[in-house]
């Protein structure tokens, strides 16, 4: 939990109000506003967002049930597998759905109940079918590697199949996968918040300096270093993981030649790319050295990062990500590592690694998602929502 | 070869000859004319029933007139009963617009995604197969639901350093933008050689950008990398600062040189030691503006695509190498 609620838009927020509150409507649910809010997560954990976000908005969850059905078979003794089953308690006919979604570590099962209860609404007869998908699964695999598949694709093809008419994410991993759907996509930012988090919470933070933890993410650490005011340093070498390879790496050797035009030397191949050690780009001596990234997930490149920082002269090292996926030995590795503090948003719950190392610190974004929701029911713009937004993030 | 048709749209006739002389065959006859009302009117010359059909053509010059026409070609190949049809796109149009982000007055606009609806266009029209090279995003592959061959100019820039730019194995290579220093990385970890970007910083809304160079440059060869050279404003002012801060000389190598608008004299005043760029968009005209423009051929990479896609071989030989 955060130690206390924190409110970007101290001033001008139109609708900023304490929460629980209602406005003119009673807190019940009113056919009149004609939108419902649903979670399609199985788990306690994951609703947890879903909770906050339908306080701030004033209303109730919308009643469904989704579970495992364990799936035995005719002559099993035990169960062999398990389907997800999802069931809709109420009416939802003519109505502007929005299902809000979090992808936990079980990210095969979260895909599947989307896909089942957006396909129940569908054939209920919602009007729209909006998911609020904070963190979209799979957007890691947008590009072709290695006769892979693009699965990012693929979900938005399911995704648009199974009858969504729109999504709400947050900070996708690259902007391009927009493009990837049929329908509306509106990629909000949790960077407000933790710009926020940085002003209010590091106490010199004039003096700090924003890390690119691998060229990939210079973007985003530069729009973040323009937003600051502060300096900007990039790393680069062989603790990188391999996935920032080039994008295409499909290897096979030549096949013999058919007859053409020209004949003659073969040129010599080009030598394999080797990885150099880290190196630092910029200069972070007698600084604060703040890590930007959109996802922290397997924190092994993070912990080496804050090791070459600190030996170069970083004297605090913070991490800030949206999306904090924290999985395996994550919390144990932070917990002996160099970094100061990790803060991420609550996109994705991590309550159990919060437990596990007091580093982790949450920044509340449900109130981003409230708004977006509120606004797209009411058909009003979103352009409010990305007022301090540059083009880089 | 059987069963193979090249035929040549009107963006870049020179460089569909010299891909079709690689592969030892006749650009197919085609005659793309316009009608007085400015609609554009094809006429495929010979049979393509049951061939496999190759249309190059570069998103260059008149773009939407040049994409109209690629569209309208396809189409007639397809009608014509071809078996499969490809298209050959050196320069992608419209890739810049592959996301929903542009702000204007610090609003997110309801921009469109325009690179998607080009992909959709090409697959309605009736494409089955695109060939195309450093896309600005590798994810626009994703945009279009058949195979997209995304090849790179990689190992072409690769050569050419090693053969032109005498001391490279103690230059920098440089990324004008923060956005381009992946590409940047793979080519130094290829080199083995150091790497330094340039990043903007803007004091206000409305004022001009101050840019600031991350990391060592001095008396050094500096070298910019970056896909597309479009006005030129962006590697001008990163040249300058380069060389204030130490270079000795500066190098640019961009994938397409499109040079619009008042790029040539920009070039021209700048101080440049050669502008690299590949012969995806015609070239001629430039050249012969400013001395410092040089073309590499990328004809080889695009006929030995071509080979191997009609071979039914695999095309990721050409990830690493620059073909003869």
């Amino acid at each position: 939990m955060p130690r206390r609620l924190l409110v970007p838009y101290k001033s001008g927020f139109p609708y900023s109000r304490p929460l629980g509150a209602c406005y003119g409507f009673s807190k019940m649910n009113v056919a009149k506003s004609g939108y419902r809010v649903f979670s399609a997560n199985s788990s306690a954990a994951c609703t947890e967002l879903a909770k906050r976000i339908t306080e701030r908005l004033g209303v109730e969850l919308g009643k469904s049930v989704v579970y495992q059905e364990s799936n035995r078979g005719p002559l099993a003794l035990t169960p062999v597998d398990s389907e997800t089953r999802v069931e809709i308690k109420e009416s939802v006919r003519g109505q502007d759905i929005f299902i809000i979604q979090t992808i936990p570590r079980d990210v095969n099962t979260a895909v599947m109940e989307l896909l089942v209860m957006a396909y129940a609404l569908k054939t209920s007869c919602a009007r729209n079918i909006i998911g609020v998908i904070p963190y979209f699964p799979y957007s890691k695999q947008c590009k072709m590697r290695k006769r892979g598949s693009i699965v990012c694709k693929l979900l938005a093809s399911m995704l648009a199949k199974a009858g969504l008419t729109h999504i709400i994410t947050m900070d996708l991993h690259q902007k391009e996968i927009q493009g990837f759907f049929t329908f509306p996509v509106d990629n909000l930012r949790a960077s407000p918040f933790l710009l926020q988090y940085i002003q209010e919470e590091i106490p010199d933070y004039r003096n700090a300096i924003i890390v690119a933890k691998s060229p990939s993410a210079a973007k985003r650490a530069q729009s973040y270093a323009e937003r600051l005011r502060l300096g900007l340093a990039v790393l680069h070498g062989e603790a990188q993981c391999a996935e920032s390879d080039m994008a295409d790496g499909r290897n096979s050797p030549p096949s013999a030649k058919s007859t053409t035009v020209h004949s003659g030397l073969e040129l010599p191949l080009l030598m394999a790319k080797e990885k150099p050690p880290i190196t630092v780009v910029g200069d972070v001596g007698g600084r604060i050295a703040i890590l930007v990234d959109d996802i922290v997930d397997d924190v092994e490149d993070f912990v080496a990062a804050a090791e070459i920082l600190k030996e170069r002269g970083a004297y605090k090292i913070y991490v800030m990500a949206t999306h904090g996926l924290l999985s395996a030995e994550a919390p144990r590795l932070i917990e002996e590592s160099a970094i100061d503090e990790v803060v991420v948003t609550n996109t994705i719950p991590h309550e159990i690694q919060k437990l596990q190392c007091p580093k982790i610190k949450t920044v509340d974004v449900s109130m981003i998602l409230a708004e977006a929701i509120r606004r797209i029911h009411n058909g009003e713009s979103m352009a409010y929502l990305f007022r301090n937004i540059t083009v880089d993030d | 070869m059987s069963n193979i048709k090249i035929f040549s749209g009107s963006s870049h006739q020179d460089l569909s000859q010299k891909v079709a002389e690689h592969l030892g065959l006749e650009l197919g006859k085609v005659v793309t004319k316009k009608f007085s009302n400015k609609e554009t009117c094809v006429e495929i010359g010979e049979s393509v029933r049951g061939e496999d059909v190759y249309i190059i053509q570069s998103g260059c010059g008149e773009i939407n007139d040049n994409l109209m026409e690629l569209l309208i070609m396809i189409s007639a190949c397809k009608i014509a009963s071809a078996s499969r049809v490809t298209a050959v796109i050196p320069c992608f149009p419209y890739a810049r617009q592959d996301k929903k982000d542009k702000y204007t007055f610090g609003f997110q606009s309801r921009a469109p995604i325009s690179a998607k609806l080009v992909a959709n266009m090409l697959s309605v029209s009736g494409a089955d197969h695109i060939i195309t090279m450093d896309l600005h995003a590798s994810q626009i592959q994703g945009f279009f639901d058949i195979p997209v061959d995304n090849l790179y100019a990689e190992p072409a820039v690769l050569q050419w350093i090693k053969e032109h730019v005498p001391d490279w194995k103690a230059s920098i290579i440089v990324s004008p933008d923060a956005g381009g220093t992946e590409r940047v990385t793979s080519i130094t970890d290829c080199l083995n050689v150091e790497f330094a970007l340039i990043h903007k910083v803007r004091k206000k809304a409305n004022e001009i950008d101050r840019m600031v160079l991350v990391g060592d440059v001095k008396d050094r060869v500096a070298i910019l990398i970056d896909d597309m050279a479009d006005t030129c404003g962006t590697i001008c002012h990163a040249a300058d600062k380069l060389i204030s801060a130490g270079a000795n000389k500066v190098y640019a190598i961009l994938t397409h040189g499109i040079f619009s608008g008042p790029a040539i004299s920009r070039i021209n005043n700048a101080c440049f030691e050669a502008i690299v760029v590949t012969n995806s968009i015609p070239q001629e005209k430039n050249v012969k503006q400013s001395t410092k423009i040089q073309v590499i051929d990328i004809s080889m990479f695009l006929a030995e695509a071509i080979r191997r896609t009609h071979n039914g071989e695999s095309v990721s030989y050409l990830f690493n190498h620059v073909p003869l």
